[in-house]
């Protein structure tokens, strides 16, 4: 660790730090976000997301290496945890710290984005169906079941088969149509409830047409669910890159992901055990402050509603 | 199971603590009753499972070992691994042969020989066998190694007799050393077409020095002693092979104490870890495997143009001077690789230290790709030529550790001399099927190879291996030329030299970086005596292993 | 009920259906050969092609579906590629492994979650419920697989007393009388079923605590309670029983869940299971393996939802039960 990247960290621990302390300052402003803080765990969580996300953006800042410089490959390969190098080195004599930065960009960016195509998919099929009704609803049910039906897992190893060397927007692309069915279950029933409300029947007596009516209408307001259910997501989908990852069928190298760190790491976990270890630890902690806030903000933005079972569990 | 824990103390040994928790439920105690010289356990750890235990028809390295204690050769290769001639070869089935002028070999079966139903082991067994390994219905991997054998009789039932086609050094080796001799009276009414599926190959009988006993898929595999075995009863009395999905796991499983064997540990991770573990032993023995960065000659799915990098020979030894090949084997291998000084594995004899090749030299690679025009033009680190940039695609099967890593390694060695290489990472099947066809840059390629040479090289380096396994394309008519004078010596010497030659410009040619060699380590409980580990088949000589009496553990005594 | 329920069968066999068209689009569109010299030596092309033709890789597409189909209707999965054995006896050697391990991984989840929620509800928001809370939310985030390598290393290397992988002994447990048999099968599903029971465990009790305080606060609970009736009572009675019924919905939830877990876990701990056999056949590109093993998979999630869905009409006669 050099002084740049030294200071550069507790800039993001400080900077982490600030946000939260600015969010609960604020935080008797309105009654949701006093629920959003009277969740323990969401003050934390909040900071943690904040940090990581503070790393990522400066990466080339906080990280004293490149992600996939070799510092020397027979001298400084598998080296344990130091001052030079707080995690250690891995098996390639890259330094842990460095690519566990960088791969916070890599993780964090495929969370967000394929959560970002699995929720857009699953609201978008989850409001037609339920606002059309008749055989389009029952074809994109049928559809649902059929994804649900066949684990994740293998169907992400079958398509993954597809493609000799599948580009990293791809990947994200195929975590994001793999995971909207439970989302589009959500909306769907938000969806059938709301379309005999007055406001709705209101427009639609105003003459405005299904599509007007889906987004101007009723997805505003089954925005609560999506939003609490993405928070959710992102972490399921870190967790899924990771397993992929482990089964040797995710970010290609040498581009570092937390999921692919803790693969390369995982042969040496007897010798080398931080290799492996940090990277899990930081997948658990982001995945957990997800789930935090993803609570937090359920309460908060819907206090009337029960806690719901979160449909893609965190089973992987 | 729980109520049991806090009765007893922890033991380190899966046995141990088994017999106790039986002990806690039970109230039985259950000492095993053998003892003396002849009992012992050996557990495996395996990595994969065998496809089947039919010798023709298998093709897993696992199936082999396994089937290897069941079924015999004829003979045998000796501890010289020399496979010219006759004379280094041990007699197996076969007591004893004589040439019977230049093109034909008489064998005398060992009169003792049973098959493990009782049975007698005759002539007309190996005619069977050689019908079976040359019938396309069986459409054995191995019937290629008997190509030069134009027929194989019966003179009385202990006399079998081979012809062959031609006279070449190593007419006894392929005589001997593909087929293990099938029993006949078994296997005749099987469909030939269905030899792979058939029930036979999961519970087969056979010759050797042990039979079969259990077979559960995906846990394990136990073969027994066969105490009357005529060529000596086998110390060992079970064989036990446990399958796990990774050398990972494998080597936990050893280091736990819940395994005694292990015939390769691969990276010096796994040596360090077995060397701290007090009751494992190393053995190391010369590997029978090497790899290489190949370039693709002729352009991806087009083999009537040359290839728009590798086509360049000037390039391609540009390449090989960046590299780093000792350091790179250092790194990947600790001290248990050898570079070789060609396409060869430390088994074979032609290695020669003497051999030219191309040296290790960056800034000569760097003048000599700025000669051809890459300069790095745009500043962007990768050199380019007329607006193309120095950068391939480099394809490595995700299921080998060893060929990821040194993927990686040249990566970052490369990109120093303004080389970009992109590495894809594919399924085993995926890289098969994609160098077969030809749609590639770049390959970091292992053989296991043969006892010998002569069939690999033809196959993987000679114009006649196009379309086989010569997946670069490499073709040099001079050096087709010296590779078909070595092979046809018998003299070893004048060989040796017309191997080095061949070597030698196949370097020049640089059509691919030869990166390592391995040595093999073995890790085996030190309880085990009399360890002989044949470096060309690590399982040929377990029959001779053993465990002393006063070394054996309570898995030894386990009775079954 | 009776119109529901073949209703219901008869969209689940469409799905089952739909699922293997699907796989054998997906499988034969993939690049790969599936016929492939095991370890590092050559093999003769012809040799290949004789494979392929005997397989009848050879054919068109329409057609190979067209015999899948066929045989599939007559039971038959046909021959494995790699395993050089019927389709059917592999599955019957897996299957019961997987089945054990979720299984016993479903009873942990529910169990373990269930106590743990019911305990955090009874004591909200004092320090055991606090620290639970923390350490259900830990251990729901951590990558399962990850998980199962700590748990291995120590408890499996460091410790030793859990066996480092598979499913018995290999040395001892075919001497062993029935009990003792048992006990080694048992002590050696310990850590896999942990492994995979424990996030799951994670999830079903924060689950489960909201449930429970959800309840607690509703009129007859508090009836209960001016009633005087002792607390344990109130809350493992009274409002147990009302917060169990949304559980027999996760059950029906979490069953695939588990067994995309399972595919890890199985890795990991060398269990020869469904998802192991899948996994290693989809990288093999061993087509009946993995075709066998989508339907059967499917049928099982399909069953599992279906079996959740009539628990819950047998438990809550006010579901209307015909059409949604």
């Amino acid at each position: 660790m050099n002084l740049r990247a030294t200071l550069a960290l507790l800039g993001a621990l400080a900077l982490a730090l600030f946000v939260v302390g600015e969010a609960r300052r604020h935080a008797a402003a309105t009654p949701a976000r006093r629920r959003f803080f009277r969740h323990r765990p969401a003050a934390w969580g909040l900071f943690v997301l904040s940090f990581f996300v503070t790393l990522a953006i400066a990466a080339p800042w906080v990280a004293p290496y490149g992600p996939s410089v070799t510092l020397e490959i027979v001298t400084l390969k598998n080296q344990p945890p130091s001052l030079l190098h707080p995690l250690g080195t891995d098996l390639y004599s890259r330094d842990v710290w460095s690519r566990l930065v960088y791969g916070s960009r890599v993780s964090l960016s495929i969370g967000a984005l394929a959560m970002l195509v699995a929720v857009t998919v699953g609201a978008v099929v989850g409001a037609v169906a339920g606002y059309v009704r008749r055989w389009v609803d029952t074809a994109l049910m049928r559809l649902v079941d059929v994804g649900l039906a066949v684990p994740r897992i293998f169907l992400m190893l079958m398509a993954i088969a597809l493609w000799q060397r599948l580009p990293l927007a791809l990947f994200v692309l195929l975590i994001g149509l793999t995971g909207w069915f439970g989302t589009s279950r959500l909306v769907r029933a938000e969806v059938l409830t709301l379309r005999e409300r007055d406001f709705v029947a209101a427009a639609r007596g105003l003459g405005a047409g299904p599509a007007r009516i889906i987004l101007r209408h009723v997805l505003p307001n089954v925005a609560a669910p999506i939003i609490v259910s993405a928070a959710l997501g992102i972490g399921n989908v870190m967790l899924l890159e990771a397993g992929l990852s482990f089964l040797g069928i995710g970010v290609p190298p040498p581009l570092p992901s937390w999921g692919n760190m803790i693969a390369d790491g995982a042969a040496q976990l007897a010798t080398a055990p931080w290799t492996t270890l940090f990277p899990g630890l930081a997948i658990a902690l982001v995945v957990m402050a997800l789930n935090a806030v993803g609570d937090a903000l359920r309460d908060a933005l819907d206090p009337r509603r029960e806690a719901e079972w979160d449909t893609d569990g965190a089973t992987l | 199971m729980l109520g049991a824990m806090p009765i007893a103390p922890f033991s380190p040994r899966t046995t141990a603590l088994t017999s106790l928790l039986c002990l806690a439920l039970l109230g039985c105690e259950r000492r095993g009753g053998c003892t003396g010289e002849y009992c012992g356990t050996l557990v495996f750890a395996s990595v994969g499972e065998p496809d089947g235990l039919l010798p023709p028809v298998l093709q897993s390295t696992v199936g082999r070992d396994v089937s290897d204690q069941i079924f015999l050769k004829l003979a045998d290769i000796g501890l010289s691994t020399n496979t010219m001639g006759d004379e280094d070869f041990t007699p197996l089935l076969a007591e004893r042969w004589e040439w019977d002028g230049p093109l034909t070999l008489v064998f005398h079966l060992d009169p003792r020989a049973r098959w493990q139903d009782g049975r007698r082991v005759t002539a007309a067994d190996v005619v069977f066998t050689y019908d079976a390994y040359n019938d396309e219905r069986v459409n054995s991997p191995y019937r290629t190694g008997l190509h030069w054998i134009s027929a194989v009789t019966s003179r009385d039932s202990l006399t079998a007799v081979v012809r062959f086609r031609r006279r070449y050094p190593e007419m006894f080796y392929d005589a001997v050393f593909h087929m293990r001799i099938l029993p006949g009276h078994l296997l005749r009414n099987i469909p030939r077409d269905q030899w792979r599926s058939t029930a036979f190959a999961r519970a087969p009988v056979g010759d050797g020095p042990y039979r079969f006993v259990a077979w559960k898929a995906g846990e394990n595999l136990e073969l027994a002693a066969d105490s009357t075995f005529f060529l000596g009863r086998p110390h060992i009395r079970r064989l036990i092979w446990r399958f796990t999905p990774d050398l990972q796991v494998a080597v936990t499983q050893l280091v736990a104490g819940e395994a005694d064997a292990l015939e390769v540990l691969l990276s010096p991770d796994n040596i360090e870890r077995v060397q701290a573990t007090p009751h494992l032993a190393t053995y190391p023995y010369r590997g029978n495997a090497y790899g290489y960065l190949g370039f693709n000659l002729v352009a991806p799915g087009d083999s009537t143009h040359p290839h728009p990098l590798f086509g360049d020979r000037e390039l391609r030894r540009a390449l090989a001077m960046a590299i780093d090949r000792e350091r790179l084997a250092k790194s990947v291998f600790g001290g248990h690789a050898k570079v070789p000084p060609g396409p060869m594995s430390q088994l074979w004899w032609i290695w020669d230290p003497e051999t030219r090749e191309l040296p290790y030299d960056t800034t000569h690679a760097a003048r000599l790709l700025t000669q051809r025009g890459w300069i790095d033009s745009d500043g962007d680190g990768v050199r380019d030529r007329n607006g193309v940039k120095l950068s391939f695609r480099l394809v490595v099967p995700t299921t080998s550790a060893v060929r990821r890593q040194y993927a990686r390694l040249l990566q970052e060695q490369l990109r120093r001399v303004g080389v970009e290489v992109l590495i894809d990472e594919v399924d085993f099947s995926v890289l098969l099927q994609r160098v077969q066809t030809g749609q590639f840059d770049a390959m970091i390629q292992t053989w296991n190879t043969d006892p010998t040479p002569s069939s690999g090289i033809g196959q993987t380096w000679t114009q006649g291996g196009v379309g086989r396994s010569n997946y670069l394309r490499y073709i040099n008519p001079a050096f087709d030329q010296l590779v078909e004078q070595a092979t046809a010596s018998f003299d070893r010497a004048q060989a040796r030299r017309t191997w080095r030659r061949a070597m030698e410009l196949l370097n020049q040619d640089a059509p691919a970086v030869f990166l390592f060699a391995p040595e093999n380590v073995a890790a085996i409980h030190r309880r085990i005596a009399d360890v002989a580990i044949r470096p060309d088949s690590w399982w040929a000589l377990v029959r001779t292993w053993r465990i002393p009496p006063d070394r054996m553990i309570d898995r030894d005594r386990v009775e079954r | 009920m009776a119109t529901w329920l073949v209703r219901r069968v008869a969209a689940s066999l469409a799905i089952v259906f739909a699922v293997v068209t699907f796989t054998f689009l997906l499988l034969h569109l993939a690049p790969g050969e599936p016929f492939l010299p095991s370890g590092d030596t050559p093999i003769d092309p012809a040799v290949v092609a004789r494979l392929r033709h005997q397989f009848g890789l050879d054919q068109s597409l329409p057609l190979q579906y067209a015999k899948y189909l066929g045989a599939l209707a007559h039971g038959q999965l046909g021959e494995s590629f790699a395993l050089h054995r019927p389709v059917a006896d592999a599955l019957g050697d897996a299957i019961p492994n997987t089945l054990v391990l979720v299984g016993t991984a479903l009873v942990l989840e529910l169990l373990l979650g269930l106590a743990f929620g019911v305990y955090q509800a009874a004591r909200a928001r004092r320090l055991p419920d606090v620290a639970l809370g923390y350490a259900t939310l830990f251990l729901n985030s951590v990558p399962t697989f990850w998980l199962g390598l700590l748990l291995l290393l120590v408890f499996g290397e460091a410790l030793r007393w859990f066996p480092v992988g598979g499913v018995v002994d290999p040395v001892v447990h075919a001497s062993l009388p029935w009990a003792g048999r048992t006990a080694d099968r048992l002590w050696h599903l310990a850590l896999p079923a942990l492994t995979l029971g424990c996030v799951g465990a994670a999830g079903t009790a924060r689950y489960e605590r909201a449930a429970m305080l959800e309840v607690i606060n509703q009129d007859y609970v508090r009836t209960a309670r001016a009633k005087g009736l002792p607390e344990r009572r109130v809350v493992l009675v009274h409002a147990l029983r009302n917060a169990l019924l949304p559980l027999v919905t996760l059950f029906g939830l979490s069953f695939p869940f588990l067994l995309t877990g399972a595919v890890l876990v199985e890795w990991v701990f060398a269990w020869p299971g469904m998802g192991k056999l899948t996994a290693e056949a989809i990288f093999r590109r061993d087509y009946p393996v993995v075709l066998a093993a989508a339907t059967s998979a499917s049928t099982m999630v399909v069953l599992g939802s279906l079996l959740a869905d009539v628990l819950y009409a047998i438990a809550d006669p006010r579901i209307r039960v015909h059409g949604e």
